[in-house]
């Protein structure tokens, strides 16, 4: 296994840690909100609103805009 | 200066900066002047309210009086989500017939439902075909969006100036007041934000590090790839392009709906 393959596990690794979060989430009672209600809270004041659709628009940009 | 500390002591204020800095160190001038902007506002916007707050609880003749009312007159770092601003107030508004507002039954409780959805449900039979003509009008243009922008290739003008303009009425938009009514949001467990925050940062610092290794910050490397340089070969064909366009129209509407 060489540096590119331990580069690509540990984003697969996070992708994976977000998907158990959000089964134990909907799934289990645990007291963790599904992400659904983590993007309303989010979204619920002008600063964070504004922060989350800047980084949205960020995306956008960086894989796009010149 | 007190008002200019108050407005860089925000979080999201600081990491904006930090993003822009970054970028435009990384060779995206363009992106780093919108952070910047985006977030210069934010910290003008928290210092307006701060120094507003400070002199309403002075009082109008200096005397410890409000002049204000208590909502009106709190900092924004200190109240609750639905006094942060008059177009956040909104999220108080009370709810139409037959919905259930945050007062009536907490968001938290299994099985309840937001006002939203519950409205929705709760509408006139002939407003239904104009919603469905709305949404068929948003996916139409949605996908007319994708098909246009994707056909230019990456970092040309063409797909620059639609892809800034769409950001920049989102995020205005956004500024002004959410979509809909909401009504206020039962806590979420901090436990359980934190580790949707930890899952965050650790893919923010995995990000970061693979950046850091690359031979510079504008040139890629196989052996630490960041994910730009993975999604590389898939945004180099219309089709890959194509999806990952629908797949950020897809995201920016779902938060646009929160």
């Amino acid at each position: 296994m060489n540096s590119h393959d331990v580069t690509v596990l540990g984003y697969l690794a996070v992708v994976l840690a977000g998907g158990v979060l959000q089964l134990l989430a909907t799934r289990t009672r645990a007291p963790i909100p599904p992400l659904g209600k983590v993007f309303a809270w989010a979204m619920s004041t002008r600063t964070r609103r504004v922060g989350m659709l800047v980084a949205w628009a960020w995306v956008g940009l960086h894989f796009f805009a010149r | 200066m007190a008002t200019v500390r108050a407005g860089v002591r925000e979080p999201i204020v600081v990491v904006l900066l930090l993003i822009a800095f970054f970028t435009s160190i990384s060779g995206k001038p363009l992106d780093g002047l919108l952070m910047l902007v985006a977030g210069v506002s934010l910290a003008w916007d928290t210092a307006r309210r701060t120094r507003r707050a400070s002199l309403t609880a002075s009082g109008p003749h200096g005397d410890g009086q409000p002049g204000r009312s208590q909502a009106e007159s709190r900092p924004a770092d200190l109240s609750p989500p639905e006094h942060h601003h008059p177009a956040d107030r909104a999220v108080a508004k009370p709810a139409a017939p037959g919905t259930i507002t945050g007062k009536t039954a907490p968001a938290a409780a299994p099985g309840v439902e937001r006002a939203g959805t519950l409205a929705r449900h709760g509408e006139p039979l002939a407003a239904r075909p104009r919603r469905r003509l709305l949404a068929v009008g948003w996916l139409a243009g949605g996908a007319l969006y994708v098909l246009v922008v994707s056909s230019f290739s990456r970092y040309s003008w063409p797909a620059t100036v639609p892809v800034v303009g769409l950001g920049v009425a989102v995020v205005v938009a956004g500024w002004r007041g959410p979509r809909h009514s909401r009504p206020a949001q039962a806590k979420l467990p901090t436990a359980g934000l934190a580790l949707w925050g930890l899952v965050l940062v650790a893919g923010c610092l995995w990000e970061l590090s693979s950046l850091m290794q690359q031979p510079t910050l504008t040139t890629s490397s196989y052996a630490h790839p960041t994910i730009s340089t993975l999604t590389d070969p898939a945004l180099s064909t219309w089709a890959g392009r194509s999806i990952i366009l629908a797949g950020w129209l897809g995201l920016g509407w779902f938060l646009v709906e929160r």
